[in-house]
């Protein structure tokens, strides 16, 4: 049964590797952290010699977030364009295959532009209220 | 291309095609032709259109036949899954009606849209037998969830709850693509079928255990078991009580079912063993120790909730268990069928359960304002609908006869015991299950108690159950009374269907 | 080491970091970056043993990949909206206190 069971001895291994290695940066960040000598001058940003001036996370306004997200919801679809651009020609050779190819990317599309007038309608593009 | 063409894809996909199309329609109705209307008109309107997106969804799944296996088990329809649609089709309509009096949220058309197109997640779910379907389809049921839990605004523990809520669930999903990355590695396939092949040659690869671990690791996340558990009591808690009626049901069916299915078909000679004194590695050993974890401890919790649906989320949790026993027969050659339509009828038959008690508490917490168990002092003398249906759902839970919980558990724990004739095998299992159902009672009971024995106000008045509550709970409570007094109503045609089936 | 084993072994430390970091952070915002770490992890195993498995002229590992990044695209944005929800409430995004259920 011993023997059976230390199969599962990867599993620990696997969560033991992790631990250490975490730990061991969080320490070497910890210790190399404190190694030189922190003043003032040196935690401000540097901005070409002339003193900071005002906040440096300055509070934005939630539209921005929103547009932000919008953003990456649409923008991460090239990576389904992208192969299907590469490869549609050499299907457009086979001609049962033309008409199916065009149709996918068609309907995945039109799913986008479903997506697209909702946020539309809902003025997730108007900057100002 | 296997010969499939587009038309019979459509065929296949009509279902869920529909509710797309419900979706996108409850959508566009509400924020076009509803803006200015009142929110209660709205809510009714909306509720209006996506029960009748399911009823014709139902009503495709009735009439259509199609059987189909598109590339390998990327979509995987028959008889089989058509039922475990028409479940989950009807636990989503229940869900929309228990919303229709609601007013948590301004968002009424995305509330409805969000339900749908994580039922439509979980009907793909359930129809595929390849990881990358599996995975996609699983994402696209928890990220509408996780809107879903938020969607209530006015509370903060809404918000908090769908963050811890999300933050579990996102973690699991890396765990089960982690997983499914080995498994994919190891195989070198992605169909569940090719992924068991593939495994035979590598059954003493220490990889394989990581690989089996964490994808159960992942899938156990999902239906909420001990040491995975702990996301469930606060959404349950914090969700508003329809989106969490959907979490507790609809999305446990599609889950264990997928469960099972890679489990059975994708880990197919990794089995290993779960029986008493011969524990080999291999799933069962796992899912042993999640079964336990959850029954004991779900149960033993469950004792010290003072709220309603926290009470039901730790009770959740001990049943996840009793499933789970089932799913280990399953590993049992022998057992397969049996064990099989034992946890489908289970699963089946809790979800209903579940959406009626959520269901009865979401009328009490709107009335009352609170779902504290001691606010319901005097329920059976302010509304004895509710107290009646709470005590039908709630005896269910526990496994009383001649409810459907207590069928459900007799079929699981026969399936358990009869899967290893030779030994004692999961014996050890089914005792626990046992001896933890009965400590399940004492909580439940407690709950019956203050409804129908401890006086409330005196000057309390009656509760009016709107007539959409009503329809639900009334429907949820006889079906719970009927599949529990005929069983065969609903494992015949199971039987039949996995029959006809691939063995599944 | 071969080569497949030292991509495996980099993305188990990736993962390793992710998970560490959902664990031991109690911002949200950083949480969720350990998440992504953790996705990414597993989208280099596949990519790894699509490369060096007996396949690659079927495109399955780098189609899995595809669709694991638009997915976690998806998470993120979800997640964001999540933390603004609680945010909104709160005014906090630290998970230590966000902590008003109990039991």
């Amino acid at each position: 049964m011993d023997s059976q069971l230390s199969q599962y001895l990867p599993v620990l291994m696997l969560a033991a590797v992790a631990v250490a290695a975490t730990a061991g940066m969080m320490i070497l960040s910890m210790m190399l952290g404190k190694l030189g000598r922190r003043s003032k001058a040196k935690d401000t940003a540097y901005e070409c010699g002339m003193i900071p001036v005002g906040n440096p996370t300055p509070r934005l306004s939630m539209r921005f977030y929103l547009v932000a997200m919008l953003f990456i919801l649409f923008d991460i679809e090239v990576i389904f364009l992208y192969p299907w651009a590469v490869v549609y020609r050499r299907f457009l050779e086979h001609p049962a295959m033309a008409n199916p190819i065009l149709f996918s990317m068609v309907s995945f599309l039109g799913v986008l532009l479903v997506g697209y007038l909702y946020a539309l309608k809902k003025r997730a593009f108007e900057w100002r209220n | 291309m296997t010969g499939v063409g587009y038309s019979d894809l459509l065929a296949a996909l009509a279902p869920e095609t529909a509710l797309v199309l419900a979706a996108v329609a409850v959508l566009f109705v509400d924020m076009g032709l509803m803006r200015s209307a009142p929110l209660r008109q709205r809510f009714l309107t909306a509720c209006a259109v996506a029960g009748l997106g399911c009823l014709v969804t139902l009503g495709i799944l009735a009439s259509s036949g199609a059987h189909l296996r598109f590339l390998d088990g990327v979509l995987v329809v028959d008889s089989l899954t058509q039922w475990v649609k028409v479940f989950l089709v009807v636990l989503t309509l229940f869900t929309a009606g228990i919303s229709a009096q609601a007013e948590f949220t301004e968002h009424v058309g995305e509330y409805f849209a969000l339900v749908l197109l994580a039922t439509v997640g979980m009907m793909f779910l359930v129809s595929t037998e390849e990881i990358l379907m599996i995975f996609v389809s699983l994402e696209l049921t928890s990220l509408s969830l996780y809107v879903l839990a938020a969607l209530d605004k006015r509370t903060r523990h809404a918000s908090e709850a769908a963050l811890k809520y999300f933050l579990f669930g996102s973690v699991a999903a890396a765990f089960t693509l982690f997983g499914l990355s080995l498994v994919y590695g190891l195989s070198g396939a992605t169909n569940l079928t090719g992924i068991a092949a593939g495994l035979r040659a590598h059954r003493s690869d220490p990889l394989l255990a990581v690989a089996v671990v964490m994808v159960i690791m992942g899938f156990g996340f999902k239906v909420a078991v001990v040491p995975f558990h702990l996301w469930a009591p606060d959404a349950y808690e914090g969700a508003p009580v329809p989106a969490a009626a959907l979490i507790a049901s609809g999305s446990k069916v599609a889950s264990f079912f997928v469960l099972a299915k890679i489990a059975v078909l994708g880990f197919a000679g990794v089995e290993g063993s779960g029986a008493w004194g011969q524990l080999r590695a291999g799933w069962l050993p796992v899912l042993a120790v999640l079964a336990v974890g959850s029954m004991v401890l779900g149960n033993l919790t469950a004792i010290a909730q003072g709220h309603l649906r926290r009470l039901l989320a730790y009770s959740a949790i001990a049943h996840a268990g009793y499933v789970l026993l089932g799913l280990m027969a399953m590993g049992y050659p022998s057992q397969r069928s049996a064990a099989l339509a034992a946890v489908l009828y289970y699963v089946a038959t809790y979800g209903l359960t579940t959406v009626g008690a959520f269901g009865v508490a979401s009328v009490i917490e709107r009335v009352l304002g609170n779902g504290r168990i001691d606010a319901l002092a005097g329920l059976s003398r302010r509304s004895p609908l509710l107290a009646l249906c709470l005590m039908v759902f709630l005896l269910s839970l526990a496994g009383i006869p001649p409810l459907a919980g207590f069928f459900g558990k007799f079929g699981l724990f026969t399936a358990a015991m009869g899967a290893d004739p030779a030994g004692l095998g999961l014996l050890w299992l089914v005792g626990i299950a046992i001896a933890m159902s009965t400590v399940s009672l004492y909580y439940y009971l407690r709950v019956l108690k203050q409804a129908y024995v401890v006086a409330g106000d005196e000057e309390a008045s009656r509760i009016v159950v709107p007539w959409t509550d009503r329809l639900v709970l009334i429907a949820a409570a006889v079906g719970v009374f009927l599949l529990g007094a005929l069983p065969e109503l609903l494992l015949g045609p199971l039987a039949r269907a996995i029959a006809g089936g691939n063995g599944f | 080491m071969g080569e497949l084993a030292r991509y495996l072994v980099l993305a188990a430390l990736l993962f390793g970091i992710g998970l560490a970091g959902v664990l031991t952070r109690r911002n949200a915002i950083v949480v969720l970056i350990g998440i992504e770490l953790m996705l990414n992890a597993a989208n280099l195993n596949f990519i790894a043993f699509w490369r060096h498995g007996p396949h690659p002229e079927a495109l399955t590992g780098v189609m899995f990949v595809l669709f694991a990044i638009a997915i976690a695209a998806a998470e993120a944005a979800v997640g964001l909206a999540l933390v603004i929800a609680v945010y909104r409430h709160y005014r906090t995004t630290n998970l230590d206190q966000i902590e008003e259920m109990k039991g």
